[in-house]
């Protein structure tokens, strides 16, 4: 089997295994985990796009995740309680009323056209220069929806939007990203992308327009924010502009890293991974709590703990646990040397 | 129509208080190979890099043909047919050697299939096939020269600049390498510039040498007629005395 199609087929497979097992074990709070799990599949894997053929991190992902959550939440939220979720909404909005799905797809598009418009000047800078922009990306797009009240209800919490995001929409929309970041990684626009991350210089002089292929990367990853952050707005219903801000930030990057940004195995073994440890210690910081072993709740064990894990893989391992190799050609190269071995 | 000459005119590259390249002319044919060879610091791969659009020029032109290419970004330079190798080695590290040949054909327009297929072939062409799937940054030395020079080549260029292809390799290796570059002008109708140390591989590969010490050409021609030469002699001796 060609082992591009391997590595989807295995990574999905992974996704589905998370279904079944969920699905079998029919407890609630699972459900809820699980279906937060292939969320962030959905965004890390949007930021791989990005960050990982081009090499360029992105503090930028998350404002389109909100982006997306409010389109959506415009778009379903029905019009007899937009009055009271969203007083100061423009007429012209009030009556518009379409499909969860079809508003998470739009979600989606709207996240890559704002992403297009904002990003293209951008695109030519590197190293420094670049992630220190797409920090000010970050808090451009974080302070639009603290103060356009009009549509975001400002720094407020936003009610009102309907849930539609169950644990199978949100696991084929994972599987869906998957696929589109493996294609992605392989097109002719992924693999010149990545030659420029690995040297600029060398992939300018065989003729690649680098910002060319560092904003059709960054676009497709805005859509994949966008869809995943309607997909989670459609789950929790309820929203403020700070649930797209530092702290989701750095969960997503930190899931990536771990993972190792360079390989779409890394970004779904990195959010695999985080949410599991995640979902681990909150339980011991409950049990901790619950003792009463300290005068004050125990609390952010959770952020400390991914702090230092990632700071211990930027230290042993800088490249992530897959920082080079896709799983589905870790296991065909492993496949071919044993069967040279007994030959 | 005859394919368009590769000419520098008069061209002059300063580098903060340094004369680079003080008026250098070079003219470079289809199907001919140019050996440019000179001390260290004579301005041999300020010159390749002036052509393919990496350093700015001070003054003089670059064309292809009837077309100015000074001032081009490396980029559109590139897409006109100009390929080139660097004198320290430039691989995709994290991608494997396959992709890093495959990325030069996909620059010029190839698709992904025609592209890896056409990489295979000069993987092949060049030795290279055993370690088609292993990642750039784990070849040794000679290898990764030789990636280098089939990436170029994958790009199918009218021009293939060489900056110090044999550096690192041993005897047999930079003989093999000598086979397969002085077959390519035929092959390929390339013209070649190339730019070593080695000098038994420059006298015996290239059908012309120009010599440049301190930015300017001080010498060009045959081999016999270079190695015979007072300036070049001088120049040689000098920076020899100079290293003991």
């Amino acid at each position: 089997m060609n082992r591009h199609l391997l590595t989807a087929v295995l990574l999905s497979g992974l996704v589905v295994l998370l279904v079944v097992a969920t699905e079998a074990l029919g407890v609630r709070v699972f459900d809820r985990i699980a279906t937060n799990l292939c969320v962030s599949l959905v965004l890390v894997i949007g930021l791989q796009i990005f960050m990982g053929n081009s090499g360029i991190l992105s503090f930028a992902h998350i404002g389109f995740m909100g982006v997306g959550a409010y389109v959506s939440a415009l778009l379903t939220i029905p019009a007899q309680m937009k009055g009271m979720a969203l007083p100061d909404l423009y007429p012209i909005l009030q009556g518009i009323q379409v499909s969860p799905y079809l508003a998470i797809a739009l979600a989606g598009v709207a996240a890559a056209v704002v992403a297009a418009v904002m990003s293209y000047p951008l695109m030519r800078l590197s190293d420094a220069a670049a992630v220190i922009t797409s920090f000010a990306l970050l808090v451009v797009l974080h302070t639009v929806m603290t103060n356009w009240s009009n549509v975001t209800n400002g720094p407020r919490t936003l009610f009102g939007v309907p849930k539609a995001t169950d644990l199978l929409l949100a696991a084929g929309v994972a599987v869906a990203a998957i696929v589109g970041a493996v294609a992605f990684k392989e097109s002719r626009t992924g693999l010149l992308l990545r030659a420029s991350r690995d040297d600029e210089v060398a992939a300018a002089a065989l003729g690649a327009h680098i910002p060319h292929l560092r904003w059709r990367a960054f676009i497709v990853a805005a859509f994949f924010a966008g869809v995943g952050g309607a997909l989670w707005g459609h789950f929790v219903t309820s929203f403020s502009p700070n649930a797209f801000y530092l702290h989701q930030t750095f969960v997503i990057l930190g899931m990536l890293v771990i993972g190792g940004a360079n390989t779409v195995t890394g970004a779904v073994v990195g959010a695999f991974l985080v949410t599991g440890a995640f979902e681990s210690l909150r339980s011991v910081e409950a049990r901790l709590n619950d003792l009463k072993l300290f005068n004050d709740q125990v609390v952010g064990l959770t952020e400390i703990v991914l702090a230092l894990a990632m700071i211990a893989v930027l230290i042993l391992r800088p490249g992530g646990l897959f920082p080079s190799r896709e799983i589905g050609a870790v296991l065909a190269r492993a496949f071919a040397n044993k069967k040279k071995g007994a030959a | 129509m005859s394919k368009p000459i590769l000419r520098a005119t008069d061209v002059v590259v300063e580098f903060t208080g340094l004369r680079a390249l003080d008026g250098v002319s070079l003219a470079l044919a289809p199907g001919e190979i140019v050996g440019l060879i000179g001390p260290n610091g004579s301005g041999k791969t300020t010159l390749i890099n002036a052509i393919t659009g990496q350093v700015r020029l001070a003054g003089g032109s670059i064309t292809l043909g009837d077309r100015t290419i000074s001032g081009l970004k490396p980029r559109d330079i590139a897409l006109l047919g100009l390929a080139r190798s660097f004198q320290i080695v430039r691989l995709f590290n994290e991608m494997t050697v396959v992709e890093n040949v495959q990325a030069a054909a996909l620059a010029h327009g190839a698709g992904t299939r025609a592209a890896r297929a056409t990489a295979l072939r000069l993987l092949h062409e060049l030795g290279l096939d055993a370690r088609a799937d292993e990642l750039g940054a784990s070849l040794s030395y000679g290898d990764k020269r030789r990636v280098e020079i089939a990436r170029a080549l994958a790009a199918d260029p009218a021009f293939l600049l060489l900056d110090e292809p044999a550096a690192g390799m041993n005897d047999a290796e930079t003989e093999a390498l000598l086979h397969t570059l002085a077959a390519l002008p035929a092959q390929r109708g390339l013209g070649l510039l190339i730019i070593d140390h080695d000098m038994g591989l420059m006298m015996r590969l290239c059908h012309r040498l120009q010599v440049l010490a301190f930015g300017k050409t001080i010498a060009a021609g045959s081999a016999d007629e270079v190695r015979r030469h007072p300036a070049v002699i001088e120049a040689y001796l000098g920076s020899e005395a100079a290293h003991a």
